[in-house]
């Protein structure tokens, strides 16, 4: 069987955060090279510091690289301006944050339907889109309800639509489970999985937790910024 | 759902933080258009106070020998810009019998007629005269005597008596720009060719159009004459009015000015408090794929909405607020209470500036919520003060100072108007709130340990609340810098003004009772000094008089400047009716003695001249070198005044007579003066008025113009309250979650409320300080900049109450408006305090 063609690849990619001098410059990620196929769910996994979560923010264009490149369906997005760069995040990167990030003032339908509305879409295809992928995540009947009136497992599900509701090229979803109990992230962990499987969808996940590590197609354990090991057997530098 | 649904949303989930953004934008319209209403109330107030004192504004032409000149000597002046009528005028002593009365009275003798038309003497009934046998009389004359229009008087003049017709009786108010004591008024020609005198006139006076430049046509109109005439701005009539009215308008010009930029400033904080709260909504939409562009126009959008409906409410409010304040400036200047004038403009141009300041105070905080770093954004943890923001700040805050004090030099050297130090003095106060931040977290910490013991954990936490967020602290603290330096420094400025021309006038009339020469005022006649002698000897010849100084008043130039050459007998016994600078008393009066003079303050800026200088003086065409001795503070006249002994003035100038008698009664006897006093003004054609009248009349002005300056200072602390009030809510609201936190770690309610005020009292004691000292440089850069006009330096005396009132009033603002948020805040139930974004 062949291996999906790639999707998302970095090269040398390198993260420092500078304290204002030399010293006490800190080297986040030190130079990782790794390539992820379409329907691939990767679990990124290591311990607190070891470099996951800047990785995953590196790849979804949160933060710029020290050095290195992030190629997204052959985008290099360091070359890209702050515009650019937004409009990718928009339109072919799905995100799914620890604590949901759901703007308060909004319905779920909303919230849902905002990356289309950011991206000039009708307020029709808004709301076409809105309701499907919540219908993917089994919240369409939460649609109407405000974040505060949702538990933190609707929430993150509501999170998750509104990550899909682009049909962007990758899911990034940074400690998807980190605040919710262990029924609900069963049940978050569950939803990732059918997405792979029944929609081809790319997911990045970056958990500490191994139970949902083990979930992924695939783990890759970052230690001291650089990729330990990869279950895929990528190279290691 | 699009960018402008997810603002209502916000605005809807979040009314209070909303409305907080409109109500400063509300706050600070209707601050500007009841600010500038009540300005140009006291302007017109002023205006109409001056009109009360010196009539309608005028500039005189005179004989330069201060004898009578042929009218038609005066050259066409009628076309010069600014110059609404030449009027000449003719005054005659007279006697007037009605009935058994016979009664001393000064006829003015002018084209009545005219003047009617113009609008520039008012009839309270009846017509003017226009034959040979008819008359005009002062309406309270006529009033007291019972006389009404139609009836007949027996008018007794040099050349015969003639039994006169009254065709009309003249408002008093109307009189009283030209006519200077006279209460009959006849046509000029009649009264002329009753006299001895033909087509000869004591003056004409050249009336200008209101709001003209004096000076301007005073120069333009000197230009035409010829060289035997003079033009003067008449001397001693308005000349204290003048100063005083110029001071005043220049601290006007500063509390209008401080009180906007405190509007405004109030404006920018609350819309960068009200994005900067949103910090991390903003960085989500961002990391959805919002672009900068997109969030930035998501925050002008709302900023310009806001902005816009705060100002339809400002507007409505400031024009409410407008009335009754107009109505209290009118009053405090005992003037009458017209319309509140509104100019056309004012409305829209508030309106316009507040949805352009919203949009533009938006601007720089939307430009930083979409340049933060995308993960720093989506932080719980508020967002540290760029270094960057720190060092602009600093830069600017030199910047600003540098200009200020510039603009101040600039003044010092005739560079820059005196106005222009309103616009140094709003640059240094923004110099100022650019430096808060710098000040303001020592001085916190500092004070913070001055918090007693038992409420040691709360002062600690309120202390490090105000430390993590240096800017937003600096700008709430901001509004009150701006608002106790505003109280401290024009309150300074005001009363040292005041009691620097209350000082001044103490000293120049010091006597029960003062006569003044009605007619020719201001001209010290040759001819008259026989006449002069006379009063005086009359005047001291009366029981009950200790003391009689005369006062000479003429009109002379130096170095082509007008000024006003004052005669005065000085007596040994009474103290000396000066004020020197630089130099003793003992040492001007022994340079007075030596036939020296002293020379105002003014005068000498305007000249350029020098304690030592010899001066050539020219008085009544003749003239002569004087030294000057010294120099005085001197209010006459501008203080352009030339002071000399009357001895001296008489040998040098041939100044004889004596335009104004200050009488001094024996201790206890000053009433029983009255009578004999009023018997020697009627037959010498004097004004009397007792000392307290005329302090009365003084008083009035100055506590009037005071008055309408508080009015606006109040206005401006209203202004400045709701500001804070309105900023320490936001301020309070946005601390909501932090405030649940430390309820969720067991802090008390009360312990919290307490907490949150203890942070708002430091922050108004930090900002108190600090405001102090700006309003002591504010204070000194004021009275800095009213030297031009006065001519000599003002002494800064710092008045404790004047302090302590407004720092109270800053801690008591800062202490409710916390208190008051707090405990709302308070309430909420700890779930709902934990989530709030």
């Amino acid at each position: 069987m062949h291996a999906p063609p790639p999707i998302l690849r970095t090269e040398r990619l390198e993260k420092t955060f500078s304290g204002g001098d030399a010293e006490s410059a800190v080297a986040a990620v030190g130079g990782v090279d790794f390539q992820v196929g379409r329907g691939e769910f990767v679990a990124v996994t290591g311990a607190s510091g070891s470099g996951k979560s800047t990785l995953l923010h590196m790849l979804g264009g949160i933060t710029r690289p020290t050095a290195g490149r992030v190629l997204l369906e052959g985008v290099d997005l360091a070359t890209l301006d702050d515009d650019a760069l937004a409009a990718i995040r928009r339109r072919r990167i799905g995100f799914v944050f620890q604590r949901y990030n759901l703007l308060p003032e909004l319905s779920l339908l909303e919230n849902v339907s905002l990356p289309l509305a950011l991206d000039g879409a009708t307020p029709a295809r808004c709301e076409a889109a809105a309701r499907a992928a919540l219908e993917a995540v089994g919240m369409a009947h939460r649609g109407s309800h405000r974040p505060d009136e949702l538990s933190g497992g609707e929430q993150q599900r509501g999170a998750i639509a509104r990550a899909l509701v682009t049909d962007p090229a990758v899911v990034l979803a940074d400690e998807p489970t980190g605040a919710l109990d262990s029924a609900n992230s069963a049940r978050v962990v569950e939803l990732l999985q059918r997405l792979v499987a029944e929609r081809q969808q790319t997911v990045i996940l970056v958990t500490h937790d191994p139970a949902v590590a083990a979930a992924a197609g695939r783990i890759v354990r970052m230690q001291d910024g650089l990729i330990h090991t990869d279950s895929a057997g990528t190279p290691r530098p | 759902m699009n960018l402008r649904g997810l603002l209502i949303r916000q605005w809807m989930r979040r009314p209070g933080r909303a409305l907080a953004a409109a109500l400063s934008v509300a706050v600070a319209v209707g601050a500007a258009v009841a600010t500038w209403a009540a300005a140009d109330a006291s302007r017109v107030g002023y205006k109409r106070l001056t009109e009360a004192v010196a009539g309608v504004p005028t500039i005189d032409v005179t004989a330069r020998d201060g004898k009578r000149f042929d009218a038609s000597a005066v050259p066409r002046v009628v076309d010069v810009p600014g110059v609404r009528a030449v009027v000449p005028l003719f005054y005659r002593p007279s006697l007037l019998r009605v009935g058994e009365s016979r009664l001393r009275e000064v006829a003015v003798g002018v084209d009545v007629a005219a003047l009617v038309s113009a609008g520039l003497l008012t009839l309270e009934s009846g017509e003017p005269c226009r034959e040979d046998d008819e008359v005009v009389l002062d309406a309270t004359l006529a009033k007291g005597l019972g006389l009404a229009v139609g009836d007949e008087v027996l008018f007794f003049a040099r050349r015969r008596v003639a039994r006169m017709r009254v065709t009309g009786l003249a408002a008093t108010d109307s009189l009283r720009w030209f006519a200077e004591g006279a209460t009959v008024v006849a046509d000029i020609q009649v009264l002329e060719s009753m006299s001895l005198s033909t087509a000869e006139v004591d003056r004409v006076r050249v009336v200008l159009a209101a709001d003209v430049d004096r000076e301007g046509v005073l120069a333009a109109v000197a230009q035409r004459l010829p060289e035997a005439l003079v033009a003067e701005v008449p001397a001693g009539r308005a000349s204290l009015a003048d100063d005083v009215l110029h001071s005043a308008n220049l601290g006007l010009d500063f509390v209008t000015a401080l009180t906007l930029a405190m509007a405004w400033f109030i404006v920018g904080n609350a819309m960068l408090m009200n994005v900067a709260e949103r910090r991390r909504g903003l960085t989500l939409i961002r990391v959805l794929g919002g672009t900068g562009r997109q969030v930035r126009r998501l925050v002008t959008v709302e900023a310009a909405i806001l902005g816009a409906l705060g100002a339809a409410v400002g507007a409505v409010a400031g024009l409410a607020a407008a009335a009754p304040i107009s109505a209290g400036i009118a009053r405090a200047l005992q003037t009458r209470a017209g319309d509140v004038v509104v100019h056309p403009l004012l409305v829209p141009v508030a309106v316009a500036l507040g949805v352009v300041i919203a949009v533009a105070a938006a601007w720089w905080p939307a430009r930083q919520a979409t340049s933060v770093d995308l993960l720093e954004g989506l932080s719980v943890l508020p967002a540290k003060p760029p270094r960057e923001s720190m060092r602009v700040l600093l830069v600017a805050a030199l910047l600003l100072s540098l200009v200020a004090f510039g603009c101040e030099l600039a003044m010092a050297f005739g560079f820059l108007p005196p106005r222009a130090s309103v616009v140094s003095g709003v640059v240094l106060l923004l110099a100022f709130v650019a430096f808060t931040p710098f000040f303001l977290i020592p001085l916190v910490r500092i004070l913070g340990r001055l918090v007693p013991s038992r409420w040691r954990i709360e002062g600690r936490l309120a202390v490090e609340q105000i430390v993590r967020q240096p800017i937003r602290t600096a700008l709430t603290a901001g509004v009150l810098v701006v608002a106790v330096s505003n109280g401290i420094g024009l309150g300074h400025a005001i009363r040292d003004s005041v009691d620097d021309v209350l000082g001044w006038y103490g000293k120049m009339l010091r006597a029960d009772w003062v006569l003044t020469q009605a007619g020719a005022l201001s001209v010290s006649r040759q001819d008259r000094g026989a006449a002069s002698r006379e009063m005086e000897a009359e005047a001291r010849g009366l029981d009950g008089v200790a003391d009689v100084e005369g006062i000479g008043v003429a009109t002379g130039r130096i170095s082509g400047q007008v000024c006003v050459v004052i005669a005065r007998d000085l007596p040994s016994a009474l103290p000396l009716p000066l004020v020197p600078v630089d130099a003793t008393e003992a040492d001007v009066r022994q340079a007075l003695e030596r036939g020296e003079a002293v020379a105002g303050t003014v005068l000498a800026q305007r000249t350029g001249l020098k304690v030592g200088d010899d001066v050539i003086v020219e008085v009544f065409g003749r003239k002569t070198p004087v030294r000057v001795a010294a120099l005085v503070v001197d209010y006459t006249s501008g203080g352009a005044s030339l002071v000399l002994r009357r001895d001296a003035a008489r040998r040098l100038f041939g100044m004889e007579a004596a335009d104004v008698l200050l009488v001094t009664a024996v201790e206890g006897r000053s009433p029983a003066l009255r009578e004999p006093l009023e018997a020697i003004a009627r037959k010498h054609s004097m004004f009397l008025r007792s000392f307290g009248e005329l302090r009365g009349f003084i008083d009035r002005i100055v506590s009037g113009v005071v008055g309408s300056l508080w009015s606006i200072l109040g206005l401006g602390f209203v202004v400045g309250s709701l500001g804070v009030a309105n900023t320490v809510t936001m301020s309070v609201l946005e601390q909501q979650r932090s405030l649940g936190l430390l309820r969720a770690v067991g802090m008390r309610r009360g312990q919290v409320v307490g907490m949150v005020v203890l942070q708002s009292v430091l922050l108004g004691a930090a900002a108190g300080i600090v405001g102090l000292v700006a309003g002591v440089t504010t204070a000194l850069f004021i009275q800095f900049a009213s030297q031009p006009l006065l001519g000599h330096p003002l002494a800064l005396h710092i008045r404790p109450g004047v302090v302590v009132a407004n720092l109270l009033a800053a801690l008591a603002v800062t202490a409710l408006a916390a208190w008051l948020p707090a405990r709302r805040a308070v309430k909420l139930e700890l779930l709902e305090a934990l989530s709030t974004e």
